[in-house]
């Protein structure tokens, strides 16, 4: 066939209607996304072209919402029919994969008995009721990674459910659920895990990763590890009570929110949005008052934006929620307050901390002025200490030879 | 009942002004610090974190000085005293400072009559004076770990990671500013509850005779 | 007798278990079971109403805005707040964009694999594929390069999410040309429901988990350059809704005409009314609020649900009314006859109902027959009632409205429901032209009081939402959530009544018990 003497992805592509100029516009656009410079299209290009036969991967759901398969169907470029049909084989992939019931469970069995494959995890690990809490054909959810992840060369824990637990890992947590690596950690899988943050996660992140993956890795995750840019970031997951370190790509964790906001001038300039739906909203002033997480948040998010680019959640007139962090709702929640509320438990409940402040500062000035009533009614006031009985007492303790 | 004259040897002039600059700092800190928490007015928050960043700035500056300068500037070791030791001495607590400690909170809670000092300040004074210095350098950490430019040194994320996150410091940060303001209140307090004198002298370096 | 069990049924939202019985060829007895627990209603007390909006769309992220409408809902419910003309206006617009995004992911990534073989495709003749769109009056495209696309991509052998299907199914029974055409709109598709979420993105940030509806109105301040962007992917969307949705549906029904014989169900509809007019009565939307058993249509109220556990995996109280729903789990041995499923059998007046587009359909076609205006006066809409008896009569069954309590009426009834939908948004967006150009136009209201209990009961695409909040000095005492796809899946209720899935399968054929083709294409009729 002619696709020796050309090179195979030219010609599946020219099948298909993309021109090599086509090709190589989207490897810049590769390129760009790993902030790469576009003088690195052409080495792209190349890499990917050695991959013409499909990578398999597993997209797998635990406890998960869908909603960062929704997202994964809102990607820009390469779009959803180009990842499934010409860059990954998803062999399992329950939102839109064909096959359902045992013939979908035997693609999973199959992949893992040939090995050589990437395993994406949207959702969170669900450890409650033992791991009944998510059931697939009678096998505990967690059972299902734990056999998916041992053989995976790599996993890419998409949003912020599989990062951590997400909104499911939410005080009180009743269903359990945690992150990806954090299980994996606990059932001894060394598999190296890469996290996505956000919820849902942004579908240009994962293709970068996935592409990524088929640039650099040669089918290697220790060269994977060592050729991405990644940052280890450390929490401690209260339900399984251990230490966890997750790695993030670094381009996307790298800076706040807040660093790179259109509307940060205005956050500058103290200008800001008090109302919803308001004047100044319209105007697009900073929505820092109405509890924007965007300083402590570290994402990408304005700089990628979400849908094909169209806006994201600052643009639209929200408040940044947070969901880019660790333990997200338990940080940022109550989502329109600066500060999230602390869990004091029992009947206090949420507790926000500037009430805490102000009981404390009111409650401590209450008692200065008690006590001053009190050195006035002692009859302490006036002249000052009794500075005499004061030394002459205690002349006397060191006289006996100080405090015992 | 007698009292006790103020003199300059308690606060010699380099401490007042010290004193000051930490006064002036505190005051700006607090309030740029409650502007930035929550902006109740429009127009400010440039200006609001440039002073808050100028104003820690000179006040870890200004801490600094004053703990190298307790090891070589003298100070009175007693109240209405002019006999002067290093500064250091008469700041850290001294061996007949120990018994005075519960007594010194029995008698503020008035379960005993007559007060308890021996030195230039009372055990407590002395403890909670000395608290300021690392406070301060904590707080300093935590505002460090919340600023962008150094929130991602390892130095910094290594708190942040160790509390649970940039959420969680921010917080600690703003439970500080409160401990710093309780502090004020109480030392304010406890400093001119007899009488004003030790504020003409900290202030206005002016002496009181008695 | 052969139990088989489709565990995981693919193409949905989430988790779902069916298990049906079959004898000589049908099915028998169904059981339909949700297999995941989150404890959301649990994680929500003691938080801020603000945090329920943005939390609870996370139960689904393919409806997520339906949720935060409904939780919005519940909360102005309680706190008595009336959201102003603005806010009415975009929320229906960011309701609609979903609505057309899902019901399009729906039919052609979700569904249409059950009808459509992109393997058989490969055999088109492409002339004659040409030919057969004309004559279909669907969406003309470059079927050629199409069917070159599919060829490379099967010649390299990985089929990727098609891997592993029974493609030779005998219910895969249509022409070659008609598979080629379907799966070329099946990639259109893809880039249509994509464009529809654009406008939830320039409304609510992204999709999906939306971030502005909340309590109170919207966040979002629509603007000269945003309003064009907005309409303009709206026509986009409508016209492949027109070009491709419709006429496809059409073409491809008379090739399964068997399925009006069975995939009915229980018969029983509920519909809380979805898409707001300016008196915001619930009975009064766009498509109102209503219950109907067997074609007649009654009346419907929040406090007529309770939700029973006896099969459910739940050691709480039983027949609650989820303002006083209690949420305490407990797993046990999966057991058709005891528990089987994480979902309650909730229950309207009682009964098992069915909800989603079918439902809503035919509520608002008993309630347009009985002379309720359901284009707010706006000529060029096409109304429920429209669609249905054009519909009806093109498949050679006009005047029988009962037909659509059937499979195929459940298929169609959700594409007709897009047609009406993306005629409603373009009125919507005329008139928020207009709400704007009049100057004063209020997008947001603040609360009062910070004490009250409320419902907020609305239609997602798959079906009737409802949460129910109880807000105490701020902060949640209560919450309780039924979501669409609890009314559909439903299990078996304190009296063994079947819920509506269960009852849908129930009398279907299945051809092979080894491929059930059929009882996939039921569940996927209900997008659980």
């Amino acid at each position: 066939m002619a696709q020796e003497a050309h090179g195979a992805i030219y010609d599946l592509l020219a099948v298909r209607g993309v021109s090599r100029r086509d090709f190589m516009k989207y490897c810049g656009y590769v390129a760009a996304t790993l902030g790469l410079s576009e003088a690195a299209a052409p080495q792209i290009a190349a890499a990917v072209e050695k991959g013409a036969k499909l990578k398999p991967a597993l997209w797998l759901n635990g406890g998960s919402c869908t909603g960062c398969t929704e997202s994964m169907a809102q990607v820009d470029t390469p779009d959803v029919a180009t990842i499934v049909l010409e860059l990954l084989s998803l062999n399992y992939f329950e939102t839109i994969m064909a096959a359902a019931g045992e013939q979908a469970e035997k693609n999973i069995a199959d992949t893992i008995a040939a090995g050589n494959y990437l395993l994406i995890y949207e959702g969170a690990v669900m450890m409650g009721e033992d791991g009944n809490t998510l059931l697939v054909n009678g096998h505990k959810g967690k059972d299902i990674l734990e056999e998916a992840a041992a053989g995976a060369q790599a996993i890419l824990a998409v949003g912020a459910c599989a990062v951590d637990g997400g909104w499911i890992y939410a005080h009180p947590n009743p269903a359990g659920g945690i992150g990806v690596q954090s299980f994996l950690d606990s059932v001894k899988v060394a598999t190296p895990v890469v996290n996505l943050p956000c919820c849902p996660t942004s579908p240009e992140w994962v293709v970068a990763m996935v592409v990524q993956w088929l640039l650099v890795a040669g089918d290697d995750p220790a060269v994977f590890l060592e050729k991405t840019a990644l940052l280890e970031k450390k929490y401690h997951d209260n339900y399984r009570d251990a230490d966890v370190s997750l790695l993030y790509p670094e381009y996307i964790v790298g800076s706040t929110i807040h660093d790179n906001c259109p509307r940060r001038g205005h956050f500058e300039n103290g200008e800001f949005v008090t109302e919803f739906g308001s004047e100044e909203e319209a105007k697009g002033y900073c929505l820092y008052k109405v509890g924007c997480k965007g300083p402590q948040t570290y994402t990408q998010c304005p700089v990628t934006r979400w849908n094909r680019s169209v806006s994201w959640c600052v643009n639209s007139g929200a408040p940044c929620i947070g969901c880019g962090g660790l333990n997200w709702v338990d940080n940022n929640a109550p989502f329109f307050k600066r500060l999230s509320s602390i869990q004091m438990g029992g009947s206090l409940g949420n507790v926000q901390p500037g009430s805490v402040g102000a009981v404390v500062g009111g409650v401590a000035a209450a008692a200065l002025v008690a006590h001053g009533l009190g050195m006035k009614a002692a009859g302490r006031i006036g002249d000052g200490p009794p500075i005499e009985e004061m030394k002459a007492y205690d002349r006397k303790r060191m006289a006996k030879g100080g405090d015992k | 009942m007698s009292s006790q004259a103020h003199y300059r040897e308690a606060h010699p002039l380099v401490f007042v002004i010290t004193h000051w600059i930490n006064l002036i700092c505190m005051i700006m800190l607090a309030f740029s610090g409650f502007y930035i928490h929550y902006p109740f007015f429009d127009g400010f928050m440039g200006v609001a974190r440039g002073m808050h960043f100028v104003a820690m700035f000179v006040i870890l500056i200004n801490l600094t000085f004053r703990v190298i300068a307790a090891f070589f500037v003298k100070t009175a070791t007693d109240l209405g005293s002019r006999e002067v030791d290093t500064d250091i001495k008469n700041w850290l607590p001294q061996e007949k400072n120990k018994h005075q400690f519960f007594e010194t909170v029995k008698y503020y809670l008035f379960l005993r009559k007559e007060g308890v000092i021996s030195a230039k300040y009372g055990s407590l004074q002395k403890i909670s004076y000395l608290a300021t210095v690392p406070l301060t350098y904590l707080m300093a950490y935590t505002g460090f770990a919340l600023y962008g430019p150094t929130a991602d040194w390892g130095f910094f994320m290594w708190g942040t990671e160790l509390v649970g996150g940039p959420m969680n410091m921010r917080i600690i940060h703003y439970f500080m500013m409160w401990v710093f303001i309780l502090f004020t209140m109480v030392h304010a307090y406890l400093a001119n509850i007899y009488n004003f004198a030790p504020s003409k002298i900290i202030f206005l370096w002016k002496e009181t005779e008695h | 007798m052969a139990r088989t069990v489709i565990d995981p049924v693919t193409r949905i939202e989430g988790h779902l278990r069916v298990e049906v019985e079959v004898k000589d060829g049908k099915v028998v007895d169904a059981w339909s079971s949700g297999t995941l627990y989150r404890g959301m209603e649990t994680v929500l007390l003691d938080r801020s109403p603000e945090d329920a909006f943005y939390v609870t769309q996370r139960i689904c992220g393919v409806c997520p805005i339906s949720h935060s409408h409904a939780s919005a809902q519940a909360t102005e419910n309680a706190l008595g707040i009336t959201i102003p003309e603005g806010g009415r206006l975009v929320r229906n617009l960011l309701e609609a964009a979903q609505f057309l995004h899902s019901h399009i992911l729906w039919f052609y990534q979700l569904t249409a694999l059950d009808y459509v073989s992109p393997i058989n495709a490969l055999n088109a003749d492409i002339a004659d594929t040409y030919a057969l769109a004309q004559a279909a009056g669907t969406r003309v495209a470059d079927f050629g390069a199409v069917a070159n696309r599919l060829k490379a991509f099967a010649e390299n052998g990985q089929m990727s999410i098609f891997s592993n299907h029974y493609w030779d199914h005998p219910g895969y029974a249509l022409p070659p040309e008609l598979d080629l055409i379907a799966t070329t709109h099946y990639l259109e598709a893809l880039e249509v429901q994509a464009v529809a979420n654009e406008i939830v993105a320039i409304i609510a940030g992204k999709f999906s988990h939306p971030m502005t509806s909340v309590p109170g109105g919207t966040a979002f301040v629509p603007t000269a350059d945003k309003l064009d962007d907005i309409l303009f992917r709206f026509l986009k969307v409508k016209e492949f809704v027109d070009t491709a949705l419709i006429p496809d549906t059409l073409a491809i029904a008379p090739f399964i005409l068997d399925a009006t014989t069975y995939g009915g169900g229980c018969g029983n509809f509920i519909s809380w009314g979805v898409f707001e007019k300016s008196d915001l009565v619930p009975e009064n939307r766009y498509m109102p609020r209503g219950f109907a058993q067997g074609l007649k249509a009654e009346g419907i109220s929040p406090d007529d649900v309770t939700e029973d556990v006896k099969h459910s995996w739940y050691s709480s109280g039983t027949g609650l009314n989820p303002s006083k729903s209690e949420t305490q789990v407990k797993y046990e041995e999966y057991s058709t006859e005891g528990k089987y499923s994480y979902g309650k059998a909730v229950r309207a007046k009682g009964l098992p109902a069915e909800s989603g587009p079918l439902s809503r359909m035919i509520v608002t076609y008993l309630a347009e027959a009985a002379g309720t205006d359901v284009t707010g006066g706006a000529a060029d809409v096409r109304t429920p009632k429209m669609l249905i008896d054009s519909t009806l009569e093109a498949l050679g069954v006009a005047g029988k409205p009962e037909v659509l309590v059937s499979l195929l009426g459940r298929v169609a009834a959700r594409n007709l429901e897009a047609a009406y939908v993306a005629d409603l948004a373009l009125v919507w967006v005329n008139e928020l032209v207009a709400a704007l150009a009049g100057g004063e136009a209020k997008f947001w209201q603040a609360a009062e009081k910070d004490t009250g209990a409320g419902v907020g009961a609305w239609e997602a695409p798959r079906g009737s939402v409802a949460h129910w909040i109880d807000i105490k000095s701020g902060k949640i005492a209560h919450y309780g959530i039924v979501a669409p796809t609890t009314w559909d899946i439903a299990p078996r209720d304190d009296n063994d009544v079947p819920g509506p899935m269960e009852q849908a399968l129930i009398g279907a054929p299945i051809a092979d018990p080894e491929r059930p083709l059929e009882a996939l294409r039921i569940a996927h009729s209900f997008d659980p």
